[in-house]
């Protein structure tokens, strides 16, 4: 690649102050939120911040013409080293898309550029009556493009679905350089759900550059509890009761004895500091349905042995609870320097069994292991602590989060249940899907980017390549000619 | 060999893959297969497409053959393999809130073991005990009640298909959370199975509510009933459905009313359904001529009523016609509607999902050029419009999923990719896939 011309042409996209020269400034763009320990460092050739979609589809025609490697790039929030340009190429950063396009409350959407901070939004729309659903615990920093790339959850996506069930439409740029909108403000746009497949593809099939989200209207009443358990298990159990009860909490957070000391030590939330876990539980709706939901939710945990059940009173104490719970990730560097996050979902009803073997793998590699999640969903998020300069520690953290991932996987859960599979992930991808399975979506990606430009080295584990797709029609067909394929 | 003995050898070896069929009762637009296959096993579905594939036939999945209006007409037809012994509840975990359940099964037999654990699939079909779920996903057909609960798409959680090559394929999984992998269950939701063939679904389900109500308004104008509509949209009360019926189509489903008909859907605990209710109520009565509450059985009949109205089986001599626009210019577009009639004579109901944004208009007439002419017109309305069944004769030289939308290119490629001969319902998906 000729790197100099390259950046020529970029610099007549973009101007001079779209592209990122001084190394110092580079540095940030060689890592995202995942630990450098597993997901490495790597240096784009170019990154370029475009202001338009107009922008965006010249770099993606340029990169074509030269044949290199393009990455999107939202805040570098992402825990899956998603955001990497693991093959240099060109970096291109979407923060600077960061514009509010329409507000519309009465049919229930708004359109913004992909670099639109997620609380942004809700913060703007709040006083309007609306809200934008899904709110990933980073969401003071993390975009709504990053947020559909990587089909984010948070808290409240247990009652009003992720990413995916709030987007309408999307502007995107694809692979070949084509700008397109797929579907739009009314449903069942006709043809192949292109929004939806989008959606969760972790920048591997084109640069989102608008977005049309659903706005969804502010409930009547909220009302926040908060339940004490002596240990991980029963606290899992008053999960469990509480989704077979038929209750859909808005929210239904965990967080085990370690979180809740951090969380105490760094911000006061007032979490009962002896507690071996507790649950956040939010109810919202009409008036009448969440003081129902309320009283059989405390009759629920008491049932399951909870020490004590705290209503949040005032907006104040609600803000203060669901404070604690969003600065959980933040609070951990207080118990070690580093820290390996899990993602799994399991079956809501394998909650039990799979905290107790979360707790077996800690003791047994000797590692610290917090746990703070989002347990309405069954998505849980061990926090494996570490120290990356004690020798051996590396490789105890790998072996350990490997087990938690196998034993997930094993009673009927799954990989990653909201942060993606990344670079970090891909490997793992062979536990859950067979090579069929992988070839199907290989055969997705090939149709929007035959060229395999796109985002290269994430989600397909390492080695393959959408050319297998070709070798198991082959071997189909072998298998039919009766011929042994090798 | 001839292309001909080819092909008769392949529907020979098919023949014995599966329970056969006659070939009469599956016609698609005027077509009927030489050959019907009902596999019995994933296995044998595999083999029976393989084979077709390799033989270039033209194959129809077939599910209830309830939905069948839809799609445009086959370029060919020469199998069809029915899914209908492909229908386990494989996988039901009542306390997870998730089943997982083969192609075949009826809406009618999921719903009835749901239910005995007081759960549902919130999608309401009078024919329910014949319409299948994985004809259901790939027709992509979900009622009013979408706007409480999430389209059948936004249930889903994990899909099992197999390709033409024969291959077997899943994604997702069985958890209600899930971003390992693409979104394979989305690629396939109302692709009208032309890109795989859906042998297994996995939702996640509803507890179904304790209680239900419907408050029925009507109205002299459609402004007045369009504003109570949307006033209650707007606010922070939360029905289930909301939708607008003009006379004949309230007639449709048992509501004999003058003039337009609001109908809005309460669902949840006893206590908390009946004063949602009445607020509700209290909302829509100021500009209404009549308010009635719907209770219990009577409320969830009238639904299922208004889930026959917006369906894409056969209709006779009809056409019906799904126009997308947001909520608030649903009720312009129901007048443009009325306005595209002049000239022809053609007999219009209009049932508005104003929860949604979503018009169906069904459209008689004794004569195809009427039907075409009236189609041709509507087909330029709001913001996407889709002809989801008429005659064949209305059919010919239009593409039944209206104007081209502008990923129709990646739309091709993804057939290009999966379907390389063109087996799979070969041009009746959208720009003749
Ligand atoms: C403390 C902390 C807490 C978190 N909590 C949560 C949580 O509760 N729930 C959750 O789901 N996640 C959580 N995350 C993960 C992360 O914040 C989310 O995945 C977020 O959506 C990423 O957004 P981003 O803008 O930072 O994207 P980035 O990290 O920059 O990128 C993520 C992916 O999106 C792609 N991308 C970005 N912009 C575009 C675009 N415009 N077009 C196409 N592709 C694009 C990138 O290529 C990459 O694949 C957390 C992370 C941290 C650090």
């Amino acid at each position: 690649m000729d790197r100099q011309a390259l950046q020529e042409r970029l610099l007549r996209i973009v101007g001079p102050d779209g592209i990122i020269d001084d190394p110092d400034e580079l540095l940030v763009y060689e890592y995202d939120a995942s630990d450098e320990v597993f997901a490495g460092h790597h240096r784009p050739d170019i990154t370029v911040l475009p202001r338009t979609a107009d922008q965006v589809q010249e770099i993606v025609k340029l990169a074509n013409e030269f044949g290199v490697p393009v990455t999107p790039r939202g805040a570098g929030t992402g825990l899956a080293g998603a955001a990497l340009a693991v093959r240099g190429g060109i970096l291109v950063v979407m923060t600077r898309m960061n514009r509010v396009l329409e507000i519309n409350e009465r049919d229930g959407y708004a359109i913004v550029e992909p670099g639109v901070i997620n609380l942004e939004l809700s913060q703007l729309t709040q006083p309007r009556g609306y809200f934008f659903a899904p709110d990933p615990s980073s969401q003071r920093a993390c975009t709504i493009g990053g947020n559909v790339a990587n089909n984010s959850g948070g808290p409240h996506c247990l009652k009003y679905g992720v990413t995916s069930n709030h987007i309408l439409g999307l502007e995107v740029v694809l692979p070949n350089g084509e700008r397109i909108w797929t579907g739009g403000p009314a449903p069942e746009s006709p043809g192949i759900d292109l929004t939806g497949v989008l959606v969760g593809s972790e920048g591997t099939l084109g640069i989102v550059t608008k977005v049309m989200v659903r706005l969804t209207r502010l409930p009547e009443a909220v009302n926040v509890l908060l339940a004490a358990f002596a240990d991980l298990e029963s606290a899992s159990q008053a999960t469990s009761a509480i989704i077979a009860s038929g209750i859909l909490p808005a929210a239904l957070e965990m967080m085990d004895h370690l979180t809740i000391k951090a969380v105490e030590a760094a911000f006061h939330a007032g979490y009962p500091e002896d507690a071996g876990a507790v649950l956040l539980i939010e109810l919202d709706g009409l008036a009448e349905i969440v003081a129902e939901s309320a009283d059989r939710v405390v009759e629920l945990c008491r049932g399951c042995g909870a020490t004590e059940v705290r209503v949040a009173r005032t907006p104040r104490e609600r803000e203060l609870l669901w404070l604690g719970r969003k600065s959980a990730f933040g609070a951990m560097g207080r118990l070690a320097p580093n820290y390996y996050l899990v993602d799994t979902t399991v079956p809501r009803t394998k909650l039990p069994p799979t905290m107790r073997t979360v707790e077996e793998l800690s003791r047994e590699y000797r590692l610290r292991i917090a746990n703070v999640f989002h347990a309405g969903d069954g998505n849980l998020h061990p926090l494996v602590l570490f120290d990356r300069f004690v020798p051996g520690e590396i490789e105890r953290v790998l072996r350990c989060t490997t087990d938690i991932l196998q034993y997930c996987v094993d009673v009927g859960g799954t990989l990653s249940g909201e942060h993606g599979i990344g670079l970090e992930k891909r490997d793992y991808m062979t536990l859950i899907f067979t090579t069929e399975d992988l070839c199907a979506m290989a055969g997705l990606k090939r149709s929007f980017d035959p060229r395999e430009l796109f985002n290269p080295d994430k989600v397909f584990p390492s080695g393959f390549s959408c050319g297998e797709v070709n070798a198991i029609r082959q071997q189909a067909m072998a298998k039919r000619l009766g011929i042994e394929f090798v | 060999m001839s292309d001909r003995a080819v092909l008769q050898q392949a529907l020979d070896r098919i023949a014995t893959l599966g329970a056969r069929q006659e070939p009469a009762a599956y016609e698609v637009d005027g077509l009927t297969p030489q050959l019907v296959v009902a596999p019995d096993s994933p296995a044998a579905l595999q083999e029976i497409l393989s084979l077709a594939n390799e033989a270039g036939l033209a194959t129809v999945p077939w599910g209830g053959g309830t939905q069948m209006g839809l799609g445009n007409l086959p370029r060919a037809f020469d199998l069809a393999i029915d899914l209908r012994k492909l229908n386990a509840i494989v996988q039901y975990e009542p306390d997870d809130l998730t089943v997982a359940v083969q192609a075949g099964c009826t809406l009618g037999e999921l719903g009835a073991k749901l239910g005995a654990h007081g759960q549902m699939l919130p999608v309401d079909f009078p024919t329910a005990d014949r319409t299948t779920i994985g004809g259901l996903v790939a027709t992509g057909l979900s009622g009013p009640r979408r706007y409480g609960y999430g389209a059948l798409r936004d249930l889903l959680i994990g899909i099992t298909f197999a390709l033409p090559s024969g291959q077997l394929s899943r994604g997702g999984g069985m958890v209600v959370k899930n971003v390992s992998g693409y979104d394979m269950m989305r690629l396939h939701y109302g692709a009208l199975g032309s890109l795989g063939v859906i042998v297994q679904l996995n939702f996640k389900v509803i507890p179904k509510p304790r209680a239900e109500r419907t408050v029925v308004a009507a109205y002299r104008r459609l402004s007045d009933a369009a504003e109570a509509a949307l006033q209650v949209r707007f606010s922070q009360l939360a029905p289930t459905a909301i939708v607008l019926l003009d006379a004949l189509s309230a007639q449709g489903v048992g509501l004999e009313m003058p003039g337009w008909v609001v109908s809005l859907r309460c669902e949840g605990p006893a206590t908390a359904v009946q004063r949602q209710a009445d607020r509700i109520s209290e909302v829509v009565r100021p500009a209404a001529d009549r308010v009635e509450v719907l209770e219990g059985h009577e409320s969830e009949r009238l639904w299922t009523e208004v889930g026959g109205s917006i369906g894409a089986g056969r209709l006779g001599r009809a056409i019906r016609v799904r126009i997308g626009q947001t909520p608030s210019e649903l009720p312009r577009l129901a007048e443009e509607i009325d306005r595209a009639r002049t000239g022809l004579v053609v007999e219009l109901s209009r049932l508005l999902d104003i929860g949604s944004g979503l018009c169906y208009a069904t459209l008689a007439a004794e004569r195809d050029e009427d039907l075409q002419l009236a189609w041709q017109r509507l087909s330029g309305l709001g913001l996407h419009a889709t002809l989801l069944t008429a005659p064949p004769g209305v059919k010919v030289d239009t593409d039944v999923f209206g104007r081209q939308p502008a990923g129709l290119a990646v739309m091709r490629a993804l057939k290009e990719t999966f379907d390389p001969n063109r087996i799979l319902n070969p041009g009746r998906f959208i720009g003749r896939l």
